[in-house]
């Protein structure tokens, strides 16, 4: 299934039509090209978590259209087609141990592809490779889901989602509240995941550094709409009207900025491999390019 | 989960938001004792009327009220129709098996509906138009008394006012859980009713477990900071009754007593 995805126009309120009524999207355009890493970023309530959720189809536009792959979600989409849609789809939540509930690791896990069909020893088959894929050993499969620490939750958790197999991942701050080694590992893995499988990523973020090392396509959200698409060096090549929007630059290229600012020109740094390579360079007294 | 109205407070400046938490408390239970006193379709009316006057005194439209309406339904329809055949006297209607429709049994549901309804828009009108906090300060204030005979109303206000606050937190985790079940092919609206009820197991157990965690946080956050229940403690807001809630009672006394002359109208009596 091809899995690029295009919204058009789309606007989404919560509660239309009642007091409670509150637009949390209005006239978005993008583009997610498939088989590759969009990292997602805009400030809280900017409107990232409610654009991931008319993609899984969770919820369906008040306006507009959604393309995803052959599919179309329009304002009259009915919530069976939906339902089509999320086999496709591998969406990980904010703090994704919250939906952990089975008695065992392994019968968590199972649970997402025994619902889209699959027999107990082909869930049973997929859950013990994605288990091992997000690093939980197989002595932790008789253990209770609830006896882990919060990191193990968490790849288990996430583990729930892959074994699904899903052709595009969806990830909403995944590494948030986890240690900065946990996040690192965390964020190999999905990139390990995205090259080896091809998959179309989706990650929503506050972290640039991991934008800045890992993404292909940036977009930005600001006050309920997209405004601004493009490669990472594109975004964050004006730093000034990123804070401006309240956004940060990753640490190699502030630090190629201040540099900058003292006559150094360093170009295509994004993240500290490519800065500490340029530096070593440069500072072997080279004339770098 | 948002549509729920229930419990819901929507701020406003209506002469109903300003009254006190107490007033409205105490008259919303006098309004669901009064509303028996209706025995005929001129005391309905009367109710009727009564209700729908203080809707339109909270300035909050009607068509809330309806959609608070909705959630319940199906429960009233259920009690009603119980009614419709467990009442057996009067005028035969309609009869089938062990099936009996009478007059009195139609006459009976239709007042026990509207019964329901009316006691569902009253108590709404309570809860939207006070702040929940308002409503447990209100009930600590009402039982105040009964702390002299040993009755723990601090730390009852304290429970009712913590469950009240973590209404609607648990409301937005529900929605979150059950759309990350829904993420992993979870369907909650297909199936007999035994995989409904089963279906929801991946929801509630994951709530629980948040609850109680939050409860043991909340307990360990309260104690770090010092806090005792009962002692004397006093309140920012204190409660102040003014020629408004005075108004609102002698508003309620004339209805009482209205409803009360209903019984020498004629009329069918139930």
């Amino acid at each position: 299934m091809d899995m690029a995805i295009h919204f058009e126009a789309v606007d989404f309120t919560y509660q239309a039509d009642s007091p409670f009524a509150t637009a949390a999207l209005h006239d978005v355009n993008f583009t997610i090209p498939e088989h590759q890493f969009t990292a997602v970023i805009g400030h809280t309530g900017s409107g990232k978590s409610t654009m991931v959720q008319l993609l899984e189809g969770l919820l369906v536009p008040t306006k507009g259209v959604i393309t995803v792959g052959d599919r179309q979600i329009t304002p009259k989409t009915k919530k069976k087609e939906l339902n089509q849609l999320r086999k496709h789809i591998g969406m990980v939540f904010q703090f994704p141990e919250a939906q952990l509930f089975e008695q065992t690791v392994l019968k968590d896990v199972m649970f997402g592809p025994k619902n889209f069909g699959q027999s107990d020893t082909e869930a049973q088959a997929l859950a013990q490779q994605a288990l091992r894929t997000v690093g939980m050993g197989p002595e932790f499969d008789q253990h209770s889901p609830f006896e882990l620490s919060g990191g193990q939750m968490r790849r288990v958790a996430i583990a729930g989602v892959l074994a699904m197999q899903p052709e595009m991942l969806i990830l909403d701050e995944p590494t948030a509240g986890l240690d900065p080694v946990g996040q690192a590992e965390l964020m190999q893995l999905f990139a390990r995941l995205q090259a080896e499988g091809n998959l179309t990523l989706v990650l929503i973020t506050h972290q640039m550094d991991f934008v800045g090392q890992y993404a292909d396509h940036v977009l930005v959200f600001d006050q309920g709409t997209v405004i601004k698409e493009g490669s990472p060096e594109s975004i964050f090549a004006d730093s000034d009207w990123l804070r401006n929007h309240q956004l940060d630059l990753p640490i190699a290229k502030q630090f190629a900025d201040a540099l900058a600012a003292k006559g150094m020109d360093l170009d295509h740094v994004l993240d500290l491999d490519q800065l500490t390579a340029q530096l070593a360079r440069a500072l072997k007294g080279g004339p770098h390019e | 989960m948002n549509e729920l109205i229930i419990g819901r407070y929507l701020p406003g400046n209506s002469w109903v938001h300003r009254l006190d938490p107490r007033t409205k408390f105490v008259l919303s239970l006098i309004f669901i004792f009064a509303i028996f006193l209706a025995t005929n379709v001129w005391g309905y009316l009367l109710a009727t009327i009564f209700t729908l006057l203080a809707v339109a005194l909270t300035g909050l439209g009607f068509r809330v009220f309806l959609r608070g309406l909705r959630p319940l339904l199906l429960l009233m329809l259920i009690t009603t129709v119980l009614q419709l055949f467990f009442v057996q006297t009067g005028t035969v209607l309609w009869h089938w098996w062990i099936f009996t429709i009478t007059t009195d049994g139609l006459l009976s549901t239709g007042i026990m509906f509207m019964r329901f309804v009316l006691i569902i828009m009253f108590s709404t009108i309570l809860t939207l138009t006070t702040p929940p906090l308002a409503i447990a300060d209100a009930m600590e204030s009402l039982m105040a008394p009964l702390a002299k005979i040993g009755v723990p109303v601090g730390e009852l206000a304290l429970m009712v006012s913590i469950a009240l606050r973590f209404v609607p937190t648990l409301m937005d985790e529900a929605t979150t859980i059950m759309n990350a079940q829904r993420a992993r092919g979870m369907n909650f609206n297909e199936g007999n009713l035994i995989q409904r009820a089963k279906s929801y197991i991946p929801l509630l157990i994951p709530l629980f477990i948040n609850a109680i965690k939050r409860a043991i946080e909340l307990g360990d956050a309260m104690e770090a900071r010092g806090y005792r229940g009962g002692d004397n403690r006093t309140k920012y807001r204190q409660l102040q009754a003014g020629p408004r809630d005075y108004i609102a009672y002698l508003a309620f006394a004339l209805f009482v007593l209205l409803l009360l002359g209903t019984h020498w109208l004629p009329g069918m009596v139930f």
